[in-house]
Protein backbone atom coordinates (compact mmCIF):
# COMPACT_ATOMS: atom_id res chain seq x y z
CA UNK A 1 0.00 0.00 0.00
CA UNK A 2 2.48 2.62 -1.17
CA UNK A 3 0.90 5.72 -0.37
CA UNK A 4 2.32 6.35 -4.50
CA UNK A 5 -0.40 3.66 -5.24
CA UNK A 6 -3.17 5.18 -3.15
CA UNK A 7 -2.55 8.26 -4.98
CA UNK A 8 -2.72 6.93 -8.41
CA UNK A 9 -5.40 4.69 -7.25
CA UNK A 10 -7.42 7.71 -6.85
CA UNK A 11 -6.62 9.67 -9.25
CA UNK A 12 -7.49 6.94 -12.14
CA UNK A 13 -11.04 6.58 -10.46
CA UNK A 14 -11.39 10.23 -10.83
CA UNK A 15 -10.46 10.65 -14.76
CA UNK A 16 -13.06 7.12 -14.78
CA UNK A 17 -15.75 9.65 -13.15
CA UNK A 18 -14.93 12.55 -15.47
CA UNK A 19 -15.07 10.70 -18.65
CA UNK A 20 -18.67 9.49 -17.48
CA UNK A 21 -19.91 12.58 -16.95
CA UNK A 22 -21.10 14.39 -20.16
CA UNK A 23 -22.55 17.30 -19.05
CA UNK A 24 -19.23 18.23 -17.41
CA UNK A 25 -16.97 17.66 -20.29
CA UNK A 26 -19.69 19.34 -23.32
CA UNK A 27 -18.70 22.11 -21.08
CA UNK A 28 -14.79 21.99 -19.71
CA UNK A 29 -14.34 19.78 -23.00
CA UNK A 30 -16.15 21.12 -26.14
CA UNK A 31 -17.56 24.82 -25.18
CA UNK A 32 -13.25 25.71 -25.21
CA UNK A 33 -12.58 24.15 -28.65
CA UNK A 34 -15.88 25.53 -29.88
CA UNK A 35 -15.24 29.44 -28.96
CA UNK A 36 -12.04 28.78 -30.49
CA UNK A 37 -13.39 27.75 -33.74
CA UNK A 38 -15.93 30.39 -33.18
CA UNK A 39 -14.19 33.86 -32.40
CA UNK A 40 -11.69 33.16 -35.06
CA UNK A 41 -14.20 32.56 -37.70
CA UNK A 42 -16.79 35.60 -36.94
CA UNK A 43 -13.91 38.27 -35.72
CA UNK A 44 -11.27 37.54 -38.35
CA UNK A 45 -12.25 38.72 -41.57
CA UNK A 46 -8.65 37.66 -43.64
CA UNK A 47 -5.79 39.88 -43.61
CA UNK A 48 -3.92 40.75 -40.32
CA UNK A 49 -5.24 42.07 -37.44
CA UNK A 50 -4.11 42.23 -34.06
CA UNK A 51 -4.57 43.23 -30.52
CA UNK A 52 -3.03 44.99 -28.50
CA UNK A 53 -2.69 44.65 -24.88
CA UNK A 54 -2.74 47.02 -22.23
CA UNK A 55 1.12 47.05 -21.75
CA UNK A 56 1.11 48.23 -25.18
CA UNK A 57 2.41 44.59 -26.20
CA UNK A 58 0.63 43.77 -29.69
CA UNK A 59 -0.14 40.16 -31.21
CA UNK A 60 -2.16 38.46 -33.48
CA UNK A 61 -5.90 38.22 -33.62
CA UNK A 62 -5.72 34.13 -33.74
CA UNK A 63 -2.59 34.04 -31.41
CA UNK A 64 -4.94 36.27 -28.72
CA UNK A 65 -7.82 34.18 -29.13
CA UNK A 66 -6.19 30.89 -28.77
CA UNK A 67 -4.28 31.95 -25.24
CA UNK A 68 -7.20 33.86 -23.91
CA UNK A 69 -9.47 30.61 -24.29
CA UNK A 70 -5.73 28.56 -22.96
CA UNK A 71 -6.67 30.42 -19.79
CA UNK A 72 -10.65 30.23 -19.98
CA UNK A 73 -10.21 26.18 -20.40
CA UNK A 74 -7.39 26.05 -17.75
CA UNK A 75 -9.58 27.35 -15.37
CA UNK A 76 -12.43 25.17 -16.54
CA UNK A 77 -10.73 21.92 -16.26
CA UNK A 78 -9.09 22.53 -12.81
CA UNK A 79 -11.38 25.59 -10.21
CA UNK A 80 -14.60 24.41 -11.42
CA UNK A 81 -14.47 20.74 -11.92
CA UNK A 82 -12.52 20.64 -8.61
CA UNK A 83 -15.48 22.79 -7.08
CA UNK A 84 -18.18 20.64 -7.82
CA UNK A 85 -16.69 17.72 -8.07
CA UNK A 86 -15.18 17.94 -4.48
CA UNK A 87 -18.80 19.09 -2.79
CA UNK A 88 -20.69 16.62 -4.77
CA UNK A 89 -18.25 13.97 -2.96
CA UNK A 90 -18.47 15.38 0.25
CA UNK A 91 -22.35 15.90 0.22
CA UNK A 92 -22.77 12.24 -0.56
CA UNK A 93 -20.79 11.33 2.14
CA UNK A 94 -18.07 10.49 0.37
CA UNK A 95 -15.73 11.99 1.80
CA UNK A 96 -16.18 10.79 5.65
CA UNK A 97 -16.11 7.53 4.24
CA UNK A 98 -12.77 8.18 3.01
CA UNK A 99 -11.48 9.68 6.22
CA UNK A 100 -12.36 6.57 7.90
CA UNK A 101 -10.13 4.27 6.15
CA UNK A 102 -6.18 4.57 6.70
CA UNK A 103 -5.63 6.33 3.34
CA UNK A 104 -4.17 9.73 4.31
CA UNK A 105 -6.18 12.59 3.54
CA UNK A 106 -3.22 14.63 1.61
CA UNK A 107 -3.29 11.63 -1.03
CA UNK A 108 -7.39 12.46 -2.09
CA UNK A 109 -6.28 15.82 -2.27
CA UNK A 110 -3.02 15.64 -4.57
CA UNK A 111 -5.08 12.91 -6.40
CA UNK A 112 -7.98 15.31 -7.00
CA UNK A 113 -5.02 17.94 -8.56
CA UNK A 114 -3.79 15.23 -10.28
CA UNK A 115 -6.74 14.48 -12.58
CA UNK A 116 -7.41 18.66 -12.71
CA UNK A 117 -3.84 19.27 -14.16
CA UNK A 118 -3.94 16.12 -16.44
CA UNK A 119 -7.55 17.55 -17.99
CA UNK A 120 -5.91 21.40 -17.69
CA UNK A 121 -3.22 20.08 -19.84
CA UNK A 122 -5.02 18.21 -22.01
CA UNK A 123 -7.04 20.72 -23.18
CA UNK A 124 -3.81 22.88 -23.28
CA UNK A 125 -2.48 20.46 -25.88
CA UNK A 126 -5.60 20.43 -27.94
CA UNK A 127 -6.01 24.36 -28.13
CA UNK A 128 -2.58 25.03 -28.91
CA UNK A 129 -2.76 22.02 -31.43
CA UNK A 130 -5.40 24.04 -33.23
CA UNK A 131 -4.22 27.36 -32.71
CA UNK A 132 -0.79 26.40 -34.65
CA UNK A 133 -1.85 24.33 -37.01
CA UNK A 134 -5.64 25.89 -38.34
CA UNK A 135 -4.93 29.15 -37.67
CA UNK A 136 -1.26 30.09 -37.71
CA UNK A 137 -0.20 31.07 -34.78
CA UNK A 138 3.22 31.04 -33.77
CA UNK A 139 5.81 31.27 -30.90
CA UNK A 140 8.03 33.77 -31.22
CA UNK A 141 11.68 32.91 -29.72
CA UNK A 142 11.81 31.09 -26.54
CA UNK A 143 7.73 32.60 -25.85
CA UNK A 144 7.04 28.60 -25.36
CA UNK A 145 8.77 28.44 -22.29
CA UNK A 146 7.37 31.62 -21.02
CA UNK A 147 3.55 30.28 -21.88
CA UNK A 148 4.17 26.54 -20.65
CA UNK A 149 5.30 28.26 -17.38
CA UNK A 150 1.98 30.50 -17.06
CA UNK A 151 0.27 27.05 -18.06
CA UNK A 152 1.91 25.59 -14.96
CA UNK A 153 1.20 28.80 -12.56
CA UNK A 154 -2.25 28.98 -13.96
CA UNK A 155 -2.95 25.59 -13.46
CA UNK A 156 -1.27 25.63 -9.90
CA UNK A 157 -3.31 28.60 -8.69
CA UNK A 158 -6.82 27.57 -10.05
CA UNK A 159 -6.45 24.02 -8.39
CA UNK A 160 -5.69 25.29 -5.28
CA UNK A 161 -8.71 28.09 -5.64
CA UNK A 162 -11.27 25.15 -6.44
CA UNK A 163 -10.24 23.34 -3.63
CA UNK A 164 -10.88 26.57 -1.23
CA UNK A 165 -14.19 27.47 -2.29
CA UNK A 166 -15.62 24.08 -1.39
CA UNK A 167 -16.40 25.36 2.57
CA UNK A 168 -18.60 27.80 0.37
CA UNK A 169 -20.47 25.90 -1.40
CA UNK A 170 -22.86 24.17 1.36
CA UNK A 171 -24.47 22.56 -1.16
CA UNK A 172 -23.86 20.98 -5.37
CA UNK A 173 -26.46 23.21 -6.77
CA UNK A 174 -24.49 26.14 -5.35
CA UNK A 175 -21.33 24.61 -6.60
CA UNK A 176 -22.76 23.53 -9.80
CA UNK A 177 -23.78 27.30 -9.94
CA UNK A 178 -21.03 29.42 -8.62
CA UNK A 179 -18.29 27.68 -10.27
CA UNK A 180 -18.65 27.90 -13.69
CA UNK A 181 -20.49 30.85 -13.83
CA UNK A 182 -18.08 32.63 -12.37
CA UNK A 183 -15.22 31.72 -14.66
CA UNK A 184 -17.85 32.30 -17.94
CA UNK A 185 -18.28 35.88 -16.34
CA UNK A 186 -15.21 36.43 -15.11
CA UNK A 187 -13.71 35.93 -18.81
CA UNK A 188 -15.39 38.79 -20.16
CA UNK A 189 -13.52 41.11 -17.89
CA UNK A 190 -10.51 39.05 -18.33
CA UNK A 191 -9.71 39.85 -22.05
CA UNK A 192 -10.65 36.50 -22.59
CA UNK A 193 -12.85 37.34 -25.67
CA UNK A 194 -13.05 40.88 -25.60
CA UNK A 195 -9.81 42.95 -25.23
CA UNK A 196 -9.46 44.42 -22.39
CA UNK A 197 -8.97 48.31 -23.55
CA UNK A 198 -12.95 48.21 -24.87
CA UNK A 199 -13.84 47.78 -21.63
CA UNK A 200 -14.69 50.81 -19.49
CA UNK A 201 -11.90 51.77 -16.77
CA UNK A 202 -13.98 50.30 -13.84
CA UNK A 203 -14.49 47.49 -15.46
CA UNK A 204 -10.53 46.66 -16.34
CA UNK A 205 -10.22 47.26 -12.37
CA UNK A 206 -12.72 44.48 -11.77
CA UNK A 207 -11.27 42.11 -14.50
CA UNK A 208 -7.91 43.41 -12.93
CA UNK A 209 -8.44 41.54 -9.25
CA UNK A 210 -9.19 37.99 -10.18
CA UNK A 211 -6.46 35.31 -11.32
CA UNK A 212 -8.42 34.72 -14.64
CA UNK A 213 -7.28 38.34 -15.85
CA UNK A 214 -3.31 37.43 -15.46
CA UNK A 215 -3.42 33.90 -16.59
CA UNK A 216 -5.34 35.50 -20.06
CA UNK A 217 -3.15 38.75 -20.25
CA UNK A 218 0.27 36.38 -19.46
CA UNK A 219 -0.62 33.76 -21.80
CA UNK A 220 -0.99 36.29 -24.56
CA UNK A 221 1.76 38.71 -23.60
CA UNK A 222 3.96 35.48 -23.84
CA UNK A 223 2.75 35.54 -27.85
CA UNK A 224 3.87 38.67 -28.69
CA UNK A 225 6.55 39.35 -31.11
CA UNK A 226 7.84 42.54 -29.12
CA UNK A 227 8.03 40.62 -25.97
CA UNK A 228 11.51 40.02 -24.48
CA UNK A 229 13.08 36.86 -23.68
CA UNK A 230 10.66 34.41 -22.01
CA UNK A 231 7.95 36.99 -22.10
CA UNK A 232 7.35 36.59 -18.54
CA UNK A 233 5.64 39.51 -16.52
CA UNK A 234 6.36 40.13 -12.48
CA UNK A 235 3.10 41.56 -12.10
CA UNK A 236 1.17 38.85 -13.53
CA UNK A 237 3.02 36.21 -11.80
CA UNK A 238 3.02 38.09 -8.23
CA UNK A 239 -1.15 38.19 -8.64
CA UNK A 240 -0.97 34.61 -9.73
CA UNK A 241 1.16 33.47 -6.64
CA UNK A 242 -0.81 35.51 -3.89
CA UNK A 243 -4.21 33.77 -5.18
CA UNK A 244 -2.85 30.49 -5.23
CA UNK A 245 -0.96 31.29 -1.32
CA UNK A 246 -4.33 32.46 -0.70
CA UNK A 247 -5.98 29.32 -1.73
CA UNK A 248 -3.92 27.09 0.48
CA UNK A 249 -4.69 29.58 3.23
CA UNK A 250 -8.49 29.18 3.16
CA UNK A 251 -8.07 25.39 2.46
CA UNK A 252 -5.72 24.24 5.07
CA UNK A 253 -8.20 26.20 7.34
CA UNK A 254 -11.57 25.91 6.31
CA UNK A 255 -11.45 22.24 4.29
CA UNK A 256 -14.56 20.22 5.32
CA UNK A 257 -14.93 16.36 4.84
CA UNK A 258 -18.57 16.21 6.22
CA UNK A 259 -21.46 16.92 4.44
CA UNK A 260 -22.81 20.48 5.29
CA UNK A 261 -26.39 20.12 4.19
CA UNK A 262 -28.60 18.19 6.85
CA UNK A 263 -27.29 17.22 10.20
CA UNK A 264 -25.10 13.87 9.68
CA UNK B 1 -3.59 -6.58 32.11
CA UNK B 2 -4.21 -6.50 28.28
CA UNK B 3 -8.41 -6.02 28.17
CA UNK B 4 -9.98 -9.54 26.28
CA UNK B 5 -12.70 -6.92 24.90
CA UNK B 6 -12.95 -5.56 21.56
CA UNK B 7 -14.51 -2.25 22.73
CA UNK B 8 -14.84 -0.82 26.48
CA UNK B 9 -16.89 2.12 26.99
CA UNK B 10 -17.02 3.86 30.23
CA UNK B 11 -18.75 6.86 31.64
CA UNK B 12 -19.02 8.04 27.85
CA UNK B 13 -20.46 11.88 27.55
CA UNK B 14 -21.22 13.91 24.63
CA UNK B 15 -23.26 16.85 24.94
CA UNK B 16 -23.90 19.85 22.28
CA UNK B 17 -24.42 22.81 23.68
CA UNK B 18 -27.21 22.55 26.13
CA UNK B 19 -28.16 19.21 25.18
CA UNK B 20 -26.60 16.22 26.67
CA UNK B 21 -26.84 13.30 23.82
CA UNK B 22 -25.26 10.63 25.02
CA UNK B 23 -25.50 11.37 29.39
CA UNK B 24 -22.72 8.65 30.30
CA UNK B 25 -22.99 4.80 28.99
CA UNK B 26 -20.94 2.26 30.34
CA UNK B 27 -20.74 -1.24 27.98
CA UNK B 28 -17.86 -3.93 26.63
CA UNK B 29 -18.12 -5.63 23.64
CA UNK B 30 -16.10 -8.98 23.64
CA UNK B 31 -13.64 -10.14 20.20
CA UNK B 32 -16.05 -12.10 18.28
CA UNK B 33 -19.37 -11.16 19.26
CA UNK B 34 -22.12 -9.49 17.72
CA UNK B 35 -22.99 -6.34 19.28
CA UNK B 36 -26.45 -4.83 19.14
CA UNK B 37 -26.82 -1.16 20.15
CA UNK B 38 -30.85 -0.75 20.13
CA UNK B 39 -33.02 2.80 20.44
CA UNK B 40 -35.06 4.47 18.81
CA UNK B 41 -34.04 8.08 16.38
CA UNK B 42 -32.38 10.17 18.35
CA UNK B 43 -31.44 8.28 21.08
CA UNK B 44 -27.92 8.64 20.71
CA UNK B 45 -27.05 5.57 18.73
CA UNK B 46 -25.45 7.54 15.74
CA UNK B 47 -23.52 9.71 18.08
CA UNK B 48 -21.81 6.92 19.91
CA UNK B 49 -20.97 5.09 16.94
CA UNK B 50 -19.41 7.84 15.52
CA UNK B 51 -17.38 8.55 18.53
CA UNK B 52 -16.27 5.01 18.70
CA UNK B 53 -15.49 5.31 14.79
CA UNK B 54 -12.87 8.04 15.21
CA UNK B 55 -15.26 10.70 13.67
CA UNK B 56 -16.41 13.00 16.72
CA UNK B 57 -14.93 14.12 20.23
CA UNK B 58 -16.63 12.97 23.21
CA UNK B 59 -17.25 15.37 25.83
CA UNK B 60 -16.12 12.88 28.57
CA UNK B 61 -15.21 8.87 29.56
CA UNK B 62 -13.14 6.58 28.95
CA UNK B 63 -13.00 4.39 25.40
CA UNK B 64 -10.81 2.17 23.95
CA UNK B 65 -11.86 0.28 20.58
CA UNK B 66 -9.17 -2.34 19.41
CA UNK B 67 -6.97 -1.11 21.91
CA UNK B 68 -6.62 2.40 20.79
CA UNK B 69 -8.39 5.43 22.03
CA UNK B 70 -10.39 6.19 18.85
CA UNK B 71 -10.32 10.16 19.86
CA UNK B 72 -6.64 9.95 18.50
CA UNK B 73 -6.57 7.86 15.53
CA UNK B 74 -4.15 6.25 14.07
CA UNK B 75 -3.42 4.55 10.66
CA UNK B 76 -2.92 1.35 11.64
CA UNK B 77 -6.16 1.18 14.13
CA UNK B 78 -8.13 2.31 10.69
CA UNK B 79 -6.68 -0.93 8.84
CA UNK B 80 -8.61 -2.90 11.77
CA UNK B 81 -11.55 -1.26 11.82
CA UNK B 82 -14.34 -1.74 8.82
CA UNK B 83 -17.18 0.68 8.53
CA UNK B 84 -20.66 0.82 7.37
CA UNK B 85 -22.40 4.20 7.85
CA UNK B 86 -25.66 4.90 7.73
CA UNK B 87 -25.55 7.80 4.96
CA UNK B 88 -22.63 7.30 2.29
CA UNK B 89 -23.65 7.19 -1.40
CA UNK B 90 -20.63 5.74 -3.28
CA UNK B 91 -20.05 7.23 -6.67
CA UNK B 92 -22.95 5.89 -9.12
CA UNK B 93 -20.50 6.47 -12.21
CA UNK B 94 -17.87 3.71 -11.09
CA UNK B 95 -18.62 -0.02 -11.08
CA UNK B 96 -19.06 -2.46 -8.32
CA UNK B 97 -15.42 -3.88 -8.66
CA UNK B 98 -13.62 -0.40 -9.44
CA UNK B 99 -15.39 0.86 -6.07
CA UNK B 100 -14.11 -2.13 -3.74
CA UNK B 101 -10.42 -2.11 -6.01
CA UNK B 102 -10.22 1.60 -4.95
CA UNK B 103 -10.39 0.80 -1.59
CA UNK B 104 -8.65 -2.23 -1.19
CA UNK B 105 -5.67 -0.79 -2.03
CA UNK B 106 -5.89 1.82 0.98
CA UNK B 107 -5.53 -1.50 3.03
CA UNK B 108 -1.72 -2.94 4.00
CA UNK B 109 -3.76 -6.77 3.76
CA UNK B 110 -6.98 -6.76 1.41
CA UNK B 111 -9.16 -9.47 1.31
CA UNK B 112 -9.01 -10.48 -2.59
CA UNK B 113 -11.81 -8.27 -4.23
CA UNK B 114 -13.55 -10.85 -6.08
CA UNK B 115 -13.85 -12.68 -3.26
CA UNK B 116 -14.70 -10.12 -1.07
CA UNK B 117 -17.61 -9.26 -3.85
CA UNK B 118 -18.76 -12.78 -3.72
CA UNK B 119 -18.99 -13.20 -0.22
CA UNK B 120 -21.71 -9.94 -0.33
CA UNK B 121 -23.70 -11.58 -3.20
CA UNK B 122 -22.85 -9.16 -5.64
CA UNK B 123 -20.62 -11.44 -7.96
CA UNK B 124 -23.42 -11.52 -11.06
CA UNK B 125 -23.09 -7.15 -11.10
CA UNK B 126 -19.43 -7.05 -10.41
CA UNK B 127 -19.17 -5.24 -13.90
CA UNK B 128 -22.77 -2.94 -13.03
CA UNK B 129 -21.91 0.76 -12.75
CA UNK B 130 -23.28 1.44 -8.82
CA UNK B 131 -25.92 3.77 -10.10
CA UNK B 132 -27.72 1.10 -11.52
CA UNK B 133 -27.91 -1.23 -8.20
CA UNK B 134 -31.04 -1.50 -6.15
CA UNK B 135 -31.10 -0.09 -2.76
CA UNK B 136 -30.26 -2.90 -1.35
CA UNK B 137 -27.80 -3.92 -3.60
CA UNK B 138 -26.08 -0.73 -2.99
CA UNK B 139 -25.72 -1.82 0.89
CA UNK B 140 -23.88 -4.94 -0.02
CA UNK B 141 -21.28 -2.66 -1.86
CA UNK B 142 -21.03 -0.14 1.00
CA UNK B 143 -20.54 -3.46 3.30
CA UNK B 144 -17.94 -4.53 0.72
CA UNK B 145 -15.82 -1.72 0.95
CA UNK B 146 -16.13 -2.01 4.99
CA UNK B 147 -14.49 -5.52 4.82
CA UNK B 148 -12.27 -5.33 2.12
CA UNK B 149 -9.42 -4.24 4.29
CA UNK B 150 -10.24 -7.43 6.16
CA UNK B 151 -10.78 -5.94 9.57
CA UNK B 152 -10.76 -7.41 12.67
CA UNK B 153 -14.02 -5.27 14.16
CA UNK B 154 -17.11 -4.15 11.63
CA UNK B 155 -19.26 -0.78 12.53
CA UNK B 156 -22.94 -1.30 10.65
CA UNK B 157 -25.11 1.22 11.81
CA UNK B 158 -28.41 1.01 11.02
CA UNK B 159 -27.51 -1.73 7.68
CA UNK B 160 -31.04 -2.55 7.29
CA UNK B 161 -33.11 0.73 6.97
CA UNK B 162 -35.27 0.71 4.56
CA UNK B 163 -34.97 -2.42 3.07
CA UNK B 164 -38.27 -4.76 2.26
CA UNK B 165 -38.33 -7.96 4.13
CA UNK B 166 -36.33 -9.79 1.35
CA UNK B 167 -33.48 -7.79 1.36
CA UNK B 168 -33.52 -7.82 5.06
CA UNK B 169 -32.94 -11.53 5.22
CA UNK B 170 -30.13 -11.57 3.06
CA UNK B 171 -28.30 -8.64 4.46
CA UNK B 172 -29.05 -10.93 7.96
CA UNK B 173 -27.34 -13.86 6.19
CA UNK B 174 -24.32 -11.84 5.35
CA UNK B 175 -24.13 -10.64 8.55
CA UNK B 176 -23.75 -13.76 10.26
CA UNK B 177 -21.49 -14.69 7.66
CA UNK B 178 -19.04 -12.20 9.14
CA UNK B 179 -19.69 -13.29 12.32
CA UNK B 180 -18.38 -16.87 11.25
CA UNK B 181 -15.25 -14.92 9.88
CA UNK B 182 -14.81 -14.50 13.32
CA UNK B 183 -15.16 -10.58 12.91
CA UNK B 184 -16.43 -8.80 16.25
CA UNK B 185 -19.51 -6.74 14.80
CA UNK B 186 -21.18 -3.46 15.95
CA UNK B 187 -24.28 -3.30 14.68
CA UNK B 188 -27.07 -0.65 15.92
CA UNK B 189 -30.17 -0.88 14.75
CA UNK B 190 -33.98 0.10 15.44
CA UNK B 191 -35.87 -3.21 14.91
CA UNK B 192 -36.06 -5.35 17.96
CA UNK B 193 -35.86 -8.43 15.11
CA UNK B 194 -32.98 -7.32 13.96
CA UNK B 195 -31.59 -7.88 17.00
CA UNK B 196 -33.14 -10.49 18.53
CA UNK B 197 -32.08 -12.30 15.32
CA UNK B 198 -28.03 -11.17 15.06
CA UNK B 199 -27.01 -10.54 18.27
CA UNK B 200 -25.29 -12.10 21.31
CA UNK B 201 -25.79 -9.20 23.50
CA UNK B 202 -27.67 -6.42 23.16
CA UNK B 203 -27.77 -2.71 25.07
CA UNK B 204 -30.84 -0.66 24.78
CA UNK B 205 -30.54 3.21 24.63
CA UNK B 206 -33.03 5.62 25.61
CA UNK B 207 -32.45 9.63 26.15
CA UNK B 208 -28.87 9.05 25.48
CA UNK B 209 -29.10 6.28 28.24
CA UNK B 210 -28.79 2.75 28.79
CA UNK B 211 -32.05 1.47 29.75
CA UNK B 212 -31.27 -2.37 29.91
CA UNK B 213 -28.28 -4.59 28.34
CA UNK B 214 -27.75 -8.07 28.05
CA UNK B 215 -27.37 -11.20 26.41
CA UNK B 216 -30.83 -11.21 24.05
CA UNK B 217 -32.42 -14.50 25.75
CA UNK B 218 -32.30 -13.15 29.44
CA UNK B 219 -33.31 -9.51 28.16
CA UNK B 220 -36.33 -11.21 26.85
CA UNK B 221 -37.02 -13.45 29.46
CA UNK B 222 -36.88 -10.63 32.83
CA UNK B 223 -39.01 -8.03 30.04
CA UNK B 224 -41.62 -10.23 28.91
CA UNK B 225 -43.83 -11.60 31.96
CA UNK B 226 -46.96 -9.48 30.95
CA UNK B 227 -49.92 -9.34 28.47
CA UNK B 228 -51.29 -7.36 26.02
CA UNK B 229 -54.71 -7.05 25.66
CA UNK B 230 -55.48 -5.14 22.73
CA UNK B 231 -58.81 -4.06 20.61
CA UNK B 232 -60.54 -1.18 18.83
CA UNK B 233 -62.44 1.17 20.15
CA UNK B 234 -65.75 1.86 17.94
CA UNK B 235 -68.03 4.03 19.53
CA UNK B 236 -70.23 2.42 22.39
CA UNK B 237 -67.09 2.85 24.85
CA UNK B 238 -64.95 6.00 25.98
CA UNK B 239 -61.46 5.14 27.28
CA UNK B 240 -62.57 6.40 30.63
CA UNK B 241 -64.93 3.64 31.29
CA UNK B 242 -62.26 1.16 29.79
CA UNK B 243 -59.85 2.75 32.10
CA UNK B 244 -62.12 1.86 34.89
CA UNK B 245 -62.49 -1.47 34.56
CA UNK B 246 -59.12 -2.98 34.42
CA UNK B 247 -55.82 -2.91 36.41
CA UNK B 248 -53.41 -1.09 34.16
CA UNK B 249 -53.08 2.16 32.19
CA UNK B 250 -54.45 1.46 28.47
CA UNK B 251 -52.44 3.20 25.50
CA UNK B 252 -54.49 4.78 23.12
CA UNK B 253 -52.97 5.04 19.82
CA UNK B 254 -56.22 6.38 17.52
CA UNK B 255 -59.11 4.03 18.09
CA UNK B 256 -56.56 1.17 19.06
CA UNK B 257 -56.42 0.64 22.71
CA UNK B 258 -53.96 -1.64 24.46
CA UNK B 259 -53.64 -2.96 27.57
CA UNK B 260 -50.46 -3.89 29.35
CA UNK B 261 -51.48 -6.19 32.20
CA UNK B 262 -50.39 -8.39 35.06
CA UNK B 263 -53.99 -9.82 35.79
CA UNK B 264 -55.21 -10.53 32.39
CA UNK B 265 -57.82 -12.99 33.55
CA UNK B 266 -59.77 -10.71 35.80
CA UNK B 267 -59.17 -7.52 32.82
CA UNK B 268 -60.26 -9.20 30.56
CA UNK B 269 -63.18 -10.92 32.41
CA UNK B 270 -64.47 -6.83 33.97
CA UNK B 271 -63.74 -5.67 30.34
CA UNK B 272 -65.88 -8.41 28.76
CA UNK B 273 -68.46 -7.83 31.02
CA UNK B 274 -68.62 -4.22 30.18
CA UNK B 275 -68.79 -4.38 26.49
CA UNK B 276 -71.82 -6.98 26.87
CA UNK B 277 -73.97 -4.77 29.12
CA UNK B 278 -73.42 -2.14 26.66
CA UNK B 279 -73.69 -4.05 23.93
CA UNK B 280 -70.94 -3.23 22.43
CA UNK B 281 -68.51 -4.95 20.12
CA UNK B 282 -65.03 -4.89 21.24
CA UNK B 283 -63.16 -5.34 17.43
CA UNK B 284 -59.98 -7.23 16.60
CA UNK B 285 -59.62 -8.43 20.27
CA UNK B 286 -56.22 -10.09 20.93
CA UNK B 287 -54.53 -11.01 24.06
CA UNK B 288 -51.04 -12.06 23.32
CA UNK B 289 -47.82 -12.11 25.15
CA UNK B 290 -45.72 -8.86 24.41
CA UNK B 291 -43.60 -9.00 21.37
CA UNK B 292 -40.09 -8.23 21.74
CA UNK B 293 -41.35 -5.13 19.21
CA UNK B 294 -43.44 -4.25 22.51
CA UNK B 295 -40.74 -4.87 25.13
CA UNK B 296 -38.34 -2.34 22.82
CA UNK B 297 -41.08 0.32 22.67
CA UNK B 298 -42.49 -0.05 26.67
CA UNK B 299 -38.44 0.47 27.20
CA UNK B 300 -37.98 3.53 25.20
CA UNK B 301 -41.29 5.12 25.14
CA UNK B 302 -40.61 8.64 27.13
CA UNK B 303 -42.58 8.27 29.91
CA UNK B 304 -43.96 12.09 30.79
CA UNK B 305 -44.38 12.54 26.96
CA UNK B 306 -47.24 9.80 25.90
CA UNK B 307 -49.85 10.25 23.44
Amino acid sequence: MSERRIVLAQARAAIVVALRTPRALVFTFFFPLIFLVLFNSIFIKGGDQSVTLPTGLKLSAQAYFMAGITAYSISLSTFTTLAVSITTQRERGQLKRLRGTPMPAWTFIVAQILRATAQALAMTVLLVAIGVLAYGVDFPGSSFIGFLVYVALGTATLCTLGIAITPFTPTVDAASTIAPFSVVILAFVSGVWIPIDQLPHWLQEVGRIFPLYHLAIGLQSTLSPQASGLGLEGGNIAVLAAWALAGVWVATRRFRWEPQAGTG
Amino acid sequence: MVSEAAISVRGLRKSYGEHEAVAGIDFEVGSGEVFGFLGPNGAGKTTTIEILEGYRERSGGEIEVLGVDPGEPTREWRSRVGLVLQECELDPLLTVREAVTLFATFYPSPRPVDQTIELTGLAEKREARIGSLSGGQKRRVDVAIGIVGDPDLIFLDEPTTGFDPTARRDAWNMIEGLKELGKTVFLTTHYMDEAEHLADRVAILREGRIVAQGPMQELSASLGRRTVIGFRLNGGLDVEEVRSCVSATPQVAGDEISIETEQPQGDLYRLLALAEQRGVALEELEVRKPSLEDIFLDLTRDQGRQP
